[in-house]
């Protein structure tokens, strides 16, 4: 009897075990004979993984040997989550990488070198790109991010209000040149208005920190940090006046909301209650949504003595250097910042950043604007006129600590702006100079 | 027979104490090993005592960050537990709507801690908040009103005191539990002794409380002295490194800077702090804990 049993197992066991293998194998097999599976890692609120998630169905439905899936992380996790799936070999295909985190990435030779591929590509050329947008995903001359999401610091600004005060429009002082840090003021004083309590219940301008109010650096002169990254500059001259008028607005003019009255929503720029605030052009897309009660528009910043140049940072979209279909890949990559889905992105449907490519730029898809903001020809100008921080490997600890000092001076307790960027500048000075990992 | 009835202990423990190794004790023995190593999840290095050494003698703001949790553990622990003590006497009166007032008490505990925190930054809102618009019903003028949570100096009171809203919590059943536990008849022969309430109090109450008291000082300063989401939801840190605590200083390193060999010593030396205070306390207990006597 146990012997008969023995035998009854062994058959089953074999009909089992073969059902399980034919079933394994039938699961790894690829799907409708597509050749090849790629991850595609990207953040964004729900609404944003939604776009992603039309553009990955898109590409799927025109390249059916490749199948992309959309791998989705929360936004506040997305950079550990990216970090630690690179160090344990469990990277995604292709990541967008947020370009503050790109220097130190790229330097630990985590991603595919796209350069060859680039090369290769007939339908790639490097002088449909504007060169920032392109310079920011290379490293040591070699490419290894395409860029998207690029975006410039606008000024938002309230036209309702602007013209209630008999203010003339930015946008139109901007085209005459004339729209400077000076006049800025003289708005933000005109929009500023007094309750019968003494407080102000209308801000003229929302102050903000670093590295956002970086521009009016560069407007008078100043720098961040030298050229070779390892020394800061901002107790120069140019910085010093920049920051003390900046100062001046919150604790001399008081048009400015203080750090609390800030924080708040009373005062923010939806409200109505703010008449402008410098912001990335990716705010566009929830001001159209949240801004009922008045007219906006975006105009580029200020100009200074030396200029007005704009904020320019992109996010890159990197290959994972382990991936198994770099080709796919770059085929994938290739549609996500191709001329058609910058022009739906980045156009007047959705205004999700500015093109990298010079051709959606000047194209009708991206000028023309049936909804706020009109003034697209500033997105232009930020694209032509922008800079670049200077984000180093390091850039996180030296800007906390950075705005741990400038804390002072925007928070009223110290308010010579030369005694707090001294101080500024001599901690960063340290970390710039200190030992990487300690 | 008693190796067989061991290993089915081993096998009934098993699962917990595999659970153990892997999750807690080898974790803890990885983070003492990358303590002695530089490491950003991509390369490591041995080091030596160099994280040790730069943590205590190059880096001004571990000293900050320790300075600012000593001085909140220094207050909110002694508050938080003469607060809680004082509730659970008043819980433990046998008054109409006993159980209504102890759940009323308890609720706030129940609050998620990012939840409290975005409730607290609206209440410390120096412009608009609740606490300053209580002020200045009672008379403080808008400009004497403190700034709280934008001031250095106010800035850790700020946060002390967010740390009595959770004083009706978990150590106050703990407290009311050991105040049900002393016998009536102590207090029925002190009052036939004359002793005033007070006398009672200090001569009963805190003697037999002993016990539970020092078990909630020994949690309540561990606990403390881990404080981090509310900095880190609330204040980041600042203003000014007012609020960076240890932890949110460690996270900072470990997370956002990727310095976990840092963070690993620190870790390690949080450790041997607790450590330090608890066999500290324990060395003291005797002289003011009072074991009750097992009665046959």
């Amino acid at each position: 009897m146990r012997s008969d049993l023995k035998l009854v197992l062994k058959r089953r066991d074999f009909v089992l075990g073969g059902l399980a293998a034919a079933s394994l194998v039938s699961g790894c097999a690829p799907r409708s004979g597509r050749a090849a599976e790629l991850r595609y890692m990207a953040w964004g609120n729900p609404e944003q993984l939604g776009v992603e998630q039309q553009l990955v169905d898109e590409f799927n439905r025109q390249n059916p040997d490749v199948h992309v899936r959309l791998f989705r992380v929360p936004q506040s996790a997305y950079l550990n989550k990216a970090i630690i799936m690179l160090a344990s070999r469990t990277a995604p295909d292709v990541i967008r990488i947020d370009h503050y985190s790109f220097p130190d990435l790229v330097r630990k030779e985590y991603f595919h070198d796209l350069t060859d591929l680039a090369r290769n590509d007939p339908d790639f050329h490097e002088t449909d790109f504007f060169p920032q947008a392109l310079e920011e995903g290379k490293y040591n001359g070699r490419l290894f991010g395409l860029n998207v999401l690029l975006g410039g610091v606008m000024m938002y600004y309230n036209k309702t209000l602007m013209s209630s005060v008999g203010l003339d429009d930015p946008f139109d002082l901007w085209k005459q040149g004339r729209w400077t840090w000076r006049r800025l003021r003289e708005s933000a004083i005109a929009m500023t208005r007094r309750a019968s309590y003494g407080r102000p219940d209308r801000y003229g301008v929302q102050i903000q920190t670093f590295p956002h109010n970086a521009s009016i650096l560069w407007a008078y002169g100043g720098e961040i940090l030298d050229r070779d990254f390892r020394r800061c500059l901002m107790d120069s001259p140019g910085c010093v006046q920049a920051y003390q008028f900046l100062a001046d607005l919150r604790w001399n003019d008081h048009v400015a909301p203080a750090p609390s009255a800030g924080a708040i929503s009373p005062f923010a720029f939806e409200s109505g209650k703010l008449g402008m605030t410098f912001d990335w052009m990716g705010m566009a897309p929830r001001y159209r949504k949240s801004v009922r009660s008045f007219d906006w528009d975006i105009c580029p910043v200020p100009f200074g003595p030396f200029g007005g140049a704009s904020i320019l940072k992109g996010n890159q979209l990197v290959m994972y250097r382990e991936c198994e279909h770099p080709e796919e890949a770059w085929r994938f990559m290739q549609f996500m910042t191709g001329a058609k889905t910058e022009k739906w992105l980045y156009g007047d449907a959705l205004r999700r950043g500015d093109p990298a490519r010079k051709s959606v730029a000047v194209s009708p898809e991206f000028l023309n604007a049936r909804h706020a903001p009109f003034n697209t020809p500033a997105y232009v100008s930020a694209l032509e006129n922008g800079r670049a921080l200077p984000i180093t490997p390091r850039w996180g600890e030296w800007v906390t600590a950075l705005n741990a000092e400038l804390d002072e001076l925007w928070s009223g307790r110290d308010r010579s702006a030369a005694a707090v960027l001294s101080r500024a500048v001599r901690k960063v000075d340290v970390i710039l100079a200190s030992d990487e990992g300690f | 027979m008693a190796a067989r009835e061991g290993l089915i202990g081993t096998l009934f423990i098993a699962p917990w104490l595999i659970g153990f190794l892997v999750f807690s004790l080898g974790p803890m023995l990885a983070s003492l090993y990358l303590s002695f190593c530089k490491y950003d999840l991509h390369a490591m290095q041995w080091v030596g005592a160099e994280n040790y050494r730069r943590l205590l003698t190059t880096d001004p703001l571990f000293w900050r960050a320790l300075q600012n949790t000593i001085i909140y553990v220094a207050f909110s622990v002694p508050l938080g537990l003469a607060g809680s003590l004082a509730i659970a006497i008043l819980l433990n009166q046998n008054v109409r709507g006993q159980r209504f007032f102890r759940t009323l008490f308890y609720l706030p505990s129940l609050v998620p801690a990012v939840a409290s925190s975005l409730l607290w930054l609206w209440v410390l809102n120096s412009e608009n908040g609740l606490l300053n618009h209580c002020l200045m019903v009672l008379g403080l003028s808008h400009r004497a009103c403190p700034r709280w949570l934008e001031d250095p100096v106010w800035t850790l009171p700020a946060f002390v005191l967010m740390s009595l809203w959770g004083v009706g919590g978990a150590r106050m059943i703990i407290f009311l539990a050991g105040l049900q536990g002393i016998s009536e008849s102590y207090y029925e022969a002190a009052y036939i002794d004359g002793a005033s309430p007070w006398q009672k109090f200090c001569y009963i109450t805190i003697p037999m409380l002993s016990p539970t008291i020092f078990f909630n000082l020994i949690l309540g300063i561990i606990g403390s002295f881990q404080v981090f989401t509310s900095a880190y939801i609330m204040t980041s840190g600042g203003p000014g490194n007012a609020s960076l605590f240890y932890v949110l200083y460690l996270f900072r390193n470990a997370f956002e800077y990727f310095k976990l060999g840092k963070a690993s010593a620190m870790a390690w030396i949080l450790f041997a702090i607790l450590l330090g205070f608890t066999v500290v306390q324990f060395k003291h207990a005797k002289r003011w804990v009072h074991y009750e006597a097992a009665h046959d």
